[in-house]
């Protein structure tokens, strides 16, 4: 029985932690516009309002549900629910620290890419079931972007597994520092097996996986639906796209999946490119820092480090850049990441068959 | 009965109401929406039988896919065509007697099979080897795709690429065709 218990305590775990990841995120990403800005951002509440976020969902947890008159409503209450369980899904299979993983599966990376793509499901229920011409084209919108921008991602991803030859994220993480039982190999020449570090990420490992995680940064963008790729959303154009007709704790749900995608998405590419939570530090001589910073705690605080400033830089970009038009988004899917991304596959190949 | 058991017999259940509902049901786009919930529960039947290489395959190509694909066909096409397509004739008519009887003898052969068959004694159930819950099956299509069945594998892909030319051809504009 104990057993489930486990189950049950890990789950909850996570979604506490989802939660209060979103309620930081909020905070952060007003504050970080405002800095970008130049205003203040919010002041009011608590000390240089750093309990607007609690604010905010209390506000949202009081108002009402409201159910349009010709919305479908099975759909309309499904939606939600179906958007966030389909991203919350994906954490299952994160590791957070040396053997310390929810779910240790052998199809890991593939396991997420494919509750990832239930959530495009749940985005056109939503669309459909609102009953409003500006959601359903906004579901639309954001449904094609997702579907297009998977097969750059997919094939970036591709190419780190051939690099690591297995698609569980724990093994891919180990095999990127100094817990490693095979040869880790700086630009595929010099050996930093006992080095560790930095040196040993996957991007250090083979030079062209530095395009791929660019790929994969921008393509996971737009998976998110975030600026520059927000015109699911575009609120001059769609009011606020799919999920216009929500409120309350419905609208919260949705809010809470974009928040926990994006620190998905993050979190997937910093394990696959960036070392995981392997420490950035390396052994040098008689100070070896990467020994005396890796262990389950240290795994931990690595990750969420490295995790957060991918965060913080998809918050950056959002602020900074404009929106994307809808040709101009495609265009740069089809003409320009899917090429580079197939040539990111086949150089993994070859280097596969000749450096390793 | 055990746990395994219960979930194995609750998705069992689950994938026939939600397959019944789709042919059954009047609304079209919650007919498509309920064909996510039988192809999600056939995926978790695929789990029991421990191809779990194959569940999530189906995942992707059938959730992420397909279904997307045949509700973006549904919502780009013309409200009037698909209200013509509602109306279903309600009534016995002679031509549903062959799908009843085709139904009636494909459940014969089924049953009177299951009768015969001693499961137990199969030949090729006591000598092939056992795949266990923690054995990377990724890694064996992998290398059985690769040489035992390269010729299909290599044939699926030059269809594959057939099929995708052919779209490339009719969605390029020109005046030409």
């Amino acid at each position: 029985m104990n057993f489930y218990l486990t189950y049950v305590l890990v789950a909850s775990a996570l979604f506490a932690f989802t939660a209060l990841f979103t309620l930081f995120a909020l905070y952060s990403e007003r504050k970080i516009s405002a800095f970008i800005q130049d205003r203040l951002g919010p002041m009011e509440v608590g000390k240089y309002g750093s309990l607007q976020a609690f604010a905010d969902i209390l506000k949202m947890l009081q108002k009402e549900f409201i159910i349009p008159t010709a919305a479908d409503k099975i759909l309309f209450i499904l939606a939600p629910i179906i958007i966030f369980v389909s991203v919350y899904l994906g954490f299952a299979a994160l590791p957070w620290a040396p053997g310390l993983i929810p779910a240790s599966l052998n199809l890991g990376i593939f396991y997420i890419f494919a509750v990832l793509s239930i959530e495009t499901l749940g985005i056109l229920m939503a669309g459909w079931g609102s009953n409003n011409k500006y959601a359903l084209l906004g579901s639309m919108r954001s449904v094609a972007q997702m579907v297009s921008y998977e097969i750059p991602t997919g094939l970036s991803i591709l190419s780190v597994v051939m690099i690591s030859q297995s698609l569980n994220l724990q093994e891919i993480t180990i095999r990127q520092g100094i817990l490693s039982s095979e040869a880790v190999n700086f630009l595929g020449i010099y050996d930093v097996k006992a080095i560790g570090g930095i040196l040993s990420w996957n991007v250090f490992q083979a030079p062209h996986l530095i395009i791929a995680y660019i790929i994969y940064f921008i393509a996971s963008l737009a998976e998110c639906n975030r600026a520059p790729f927000d015109i699911p959303e575009a609120e001059s154009e769609l009011i606020g796209g799919f999920h216009v007709e929500y409120s309350g704790l419905r609208f919260a749900f949705i809010f809470l999946a974009e928040y926990s995608m994006m620190f998905l998405v993050g979190m997937i590419g910093v394990v696959l490119f960036l070392g995981g939570w392997n420490s950035p530090l390396p052994n040098m001589g008689s100070v070896s820092l990467a020994n005396w910073t890796t262990g389950i705690g240290w795994g931990i605080f690595w990750i969420l480090l490295k995790t957060l400033s991918v965060v913080a830089m998809q918050i950056w970009i959002r602020w900074t850049l404009p929106r994307f038009r809808v040709d101009q988004l495609m265009s740069l899917c089809w003409k320009v990441l899917t090429p580079l991304a197939f040539l990111c596959m086949l150089i993994s190949g070859i280097w596969r068959l000749t450096m390793m | 009965m055990n746990t395994e058991q219960l979930i194995f017999y609750f998705f069992a259940a689950l994938l026939l109401t939600s397959a019944l509902m789709v042919v059954a049901m009047q609304n079209l786009v919650r007919s498509i929406f309920l064909f996510f919930v039988s192809l999600f529960s056939l995926a978790a039947l695929y789990v029991f039988a421990l191809a779990d290489f194959i569940a999530i395959t189906q995942v992707v190509i059938y959730v992420g896919g397909v279904l997307v694909l045949m509700l973006f066909a549904f919502m780009l096409s013309n409200k009037e065509l698909l209200n013509s397509l509602q109306p279903i004739k309600t009534g016995f008519k002679f031509y549903q007697l062959t799908g009843i009887f085709i139904c009636l003898a494909f459940l014969f052969i089924l049953v009177s099979l299951n009768l015969q068959i001693d499961f137990s004694g199969l030949k090729w159930i006591k000598s092939s080897t056992t795949i266990k819950e923690i054995d990377n099956t990724t890694h064996n299509i992998g290398i059985l795709s690769m040489t035992r069945y390269l010729l299909p594998f290599e044939v699926l892909s030059v269809f594959l690429m057939m099929a995708l030319i052919g779209a490339a051809h009719l969605a390029r504009k020109g005046n030409k065709i």
